[in-house]
């Protein structure tokens, strides 16, 4: 009976072992044999079956335009905002220009004083020159009128010129767009000191209806680029939306590659081809600056 | 007849016993040792295992995935193009230290996952989310790390508590599963450009790339594809499992040092249960030897001899199996323990119990095959 027992137990046990072997290995298998899962944000695929991957930066067409200040100084007024439309000649920001302001009452006053010099000295060769009697005057003195007069004219035109120039010295602090264009970034407030030397410009402007994008494509892929293939573009983390490229230019010369790490030290010997598109920004949230996924249609051999 | 056999078998329970606890022993012992060894082999792999994608690329001298032999972040563009690549994603993975409140330095695995598709996220988010990786300054931490943190925090270490990475913050924003590391810590997962930031500057820093296959390639045929356009090296996921523990396997003694711990499983079955049995057969001499007096040849002896044999070394064997996947169960709750039971052990630990079995019946065959008769009479 205990025999019996004992029999049957141990079968039971080692049967209930085997079970507990199969289920853990399929447990620990599971782990193991999955798929590997797409990423959690559908990527960005290669429209083209064949073709080339290129990472492009958006900018406005015909590149962005950094306005510069022409000399450096104070900031005494700024103009437009940010996402301002402007038209070529518009004032975008005034420099301090109080010192050539202060100089402007004294050279109106000293062209002034020239004036009336000269037309002090005006009448009094009128006066010689109205008497008839020649022993009155000698040659000599009515010679020295007259280039007195002369003199006195060229002064004026000095003081004139010297008003002139102030002027146009103020003019020129009026810093004015040089195309015509959308206000992208303005780094300079009311008050803080601009130089032409700085490293950031102080206002980026750039026609933002039609965008392009400047893709950089790795030297060693570089002659497999042929400008006549077509194009597509992705925004970073939005596979949904290509954009489709029109070809521009290719850029005739080769460029180390931009932003690897930013380190001062870099010497990574990397140098890029970049490639020129296209694209009317229409409804499109696109921005000027924006990093893009770029795919070039190409041949099979990279 | 067999039916005696049986009979005989269980007849004297003691000796039934010690039997089966011999190979018990012996299954366990063995079994156990396979398990730590493949828990072991398997935590090398874990990064693999962590960041799923079903193509790497590394540069072609890199032997294991825990090697770190940058590329350049050109080459992404480069791998891009190759046919067959769907998709191709940055990525850096490195041994980083992570500085807690109070001063603790911990060592981690630091993972910079691509900012806009965070391929190779951890599949198993336990708290908080995903996306919150966009946010400035984030990182998800596994298991792992909350023990280790609130361990040497003192308090439970969570979602919205900060450390430093090289002086910079880290704000937990989520908790993950991940498989434990071999070489590192606790894995870290941050977005590519932040990993960066935390990392020292290095003239390369992508580590690695992932890439998705297109419809209608094969894992294999784009790692063959991207190595023979790019001069890179492209792996399979089971390739760079399989290479990595190749690697350890040549290069550490890991599998010298637990193969000897199955050896020993192996001579202990043996030795303990090969006497045993014979000592089972020399007490059932005479009962056998009646057998034989009655006229039971050699041919139906020794089937009744195997068949004790492999009866008690299956039940042996069960309780054996029994034992190593409770352990096994334990540790799948417990994660502190390498272990890992593929389909391999329970098969190879079976066929182990099986020789022998065979060979300690063969020893009491041979006994028995000489016996005369007459035994019983004297």
């Amino acid at each position: 009976m205990i025999s019996l027992l004992l029999r049957r137990l141990t079968v039971w046990l080692a049967l209930g072992g085997l079970a507990a072997t199969t289920v853990l290995v399929n447990r620990m298998h599971g782990d193991l044999s999955a798929e590997a899962p797409p990423p959690p944000v559908p990527p960005a695929t290669n429209p083209y079956g064949t073709g080339l991957g290129a990472a492009g930066l958006v900018e406005a067409r015909r590149e962005n335009t950094a306005v510069g200040a022409p000399q450096p100084g104070l900031v005494a007024a700024v103009q437009v905002a940010v996402w301002d439309r402007v038209e070529a000649g518009q004032p975008l920001f005034t420099l301090d220009g109080r010192d050539l302001q202060a100089a402007l009452p004294v050279q109106t006053a000293n062209a002034a004083v020239a004036a009336a010099q000269l037309e002090r000295l005006r009448e009094q060769l009128a006066r010689l020159e109205a008497v008839d009697d020649v022993r009155a005057i000698t040659l000599e003195e009515l010679r020295n009128r007259r280039s007195d007069v002369r003199v006195a004219e060229a002064q004026l035109q000095a003081a004139l010129s010297a008003e002139a120039q102030t002027r146009a010295l103020l003019e020129r602090l009026v810093v004015r767009a040089p195309i015509a264009g959308t206000v992208l970034q303005l780094n300079l407030r009311v008050g803080e000191y601009v130089s032409p030397s700085a490293a950031t410009p102080p206002l980026i402007l750039g026609d933002i209806a039609t965008l392009q994008i400047r893709a950089e494509v790795d030297e060693q892929l570089a002659g497999l680029v042929r400008p006549e293939a077509p194009a597509t573009a992705f925004i970073k983390g939005n596979a949904q939306q290509p954009i489709p490229l029109t070809f521009v230019r290719i850029e005739p010369f080769v460029v180390p590659k931009r932003s690897l790490t930013g380190n001062s030290s870099e010497r990574v010997d990397t140098r890029v081809l970049q490639v020129i598109y296209s694209f009317p920004a229409g409804e499109r949230r696109v921005y000027v600056g924006q990093q893009m996924d770029v795919f070039i249609a190409g041949e099979a051999k990279p | 007849m067999f039916r005696l056999a049986l009979k005989m078998l269980v007849g004297d329970r003691g000796k039934y016993a010690l039997l089966v606890s011999g190979l018990t022993f012996s299954t366990m012992l063995m079994a156990q040792a396979m398990c730590l060894f493949c828990g072991i082999m398997s935590w090398t792999v874990s990064s693999v295992r962590n960041i799923r994608a079903s193509v790497w690329v590394s540069d072609p001298m890199v032997e294991q995935v825990n090697d770190n032999k940058p590329l350049r972040s050109s080459d992404l563009s480069r791998v891009r193009s190759v046919p067959g690549v769907a998709w191709a994603a940055p990525l850096y993975q490195g041994a980083q230290q992570a500085r807690l409140a109070g001063g603790d330095i911990k060592g981690i695995t630091l993972v910079g996952l691509d900012s806009a598709t965070l391929a190779g996220a951890p599949g198993r988010i336990l708290a908080g989310r995903l996306e919150d990786l966009r946010l400035p300054n984030t990182v998800i931490i596994d298991e792992f790390a909350v023990e280790r943190f609130s361990e040497a925090t003192g308090r439970a270490f969570g979602i919205g508590d900060v450390f430093e990475i090289n002086d910079r913050e880290a704000r937990v924003v989520g908790i993950c599963r991940a498989e434990r590391s071999f070489t590192g810590g606790p894995y870290i997962f941050t977005q590519y450009e932040r990993a960066l930031d935390y990392a020292p500057a290095q003239r390369k820093m992508l580590s690695f790339i992932l890439v998705g296959a297109a419809p209608g390639y094969s894992a294999d045929e784009v790692a063959a594809a991207i190595t023979a356009a790019t001069g890179l090296r492209g792996w399979s996921e089971s390739a760079l499992i399989w290479s990595t523990l190749d690697w350890y396997i040549a290069n550490t003694g890991i599998p010298i040092n637990i193969g000897l711990l199955v050896v020993v499983g192996f001579v202990v079955g043996i030795v303990f249960s090969a006497q045993t049995f014979y000592a089972f057969v020399l007490d059932n001499l005479r009962n056998l030897a009646a057998l034989k007096a009655m006229g039971l040849t050699a041919r139906l002896l020794v089937p009744m001899l195997l068949l004790q044999a492999i009866t008690v070394g299956s039940i042996g064997y069960g309780f054996g199996m029994l034992l190593t996947s409770s352990f096994g169960f334990f540790t799948l709750g417990y994660g502190r323990i390498a272990y890992l039971m593929p389909w391999q052990v329970p098969v190879v630990a079976g066929a182990a119990v099986l020789s022998i079995c065979v060979f300690s019946a063969l020893l009491g065959i041979t006994k028995v095959v000489r016996t005369e008769p007459a035994i019983v009479f004297r």
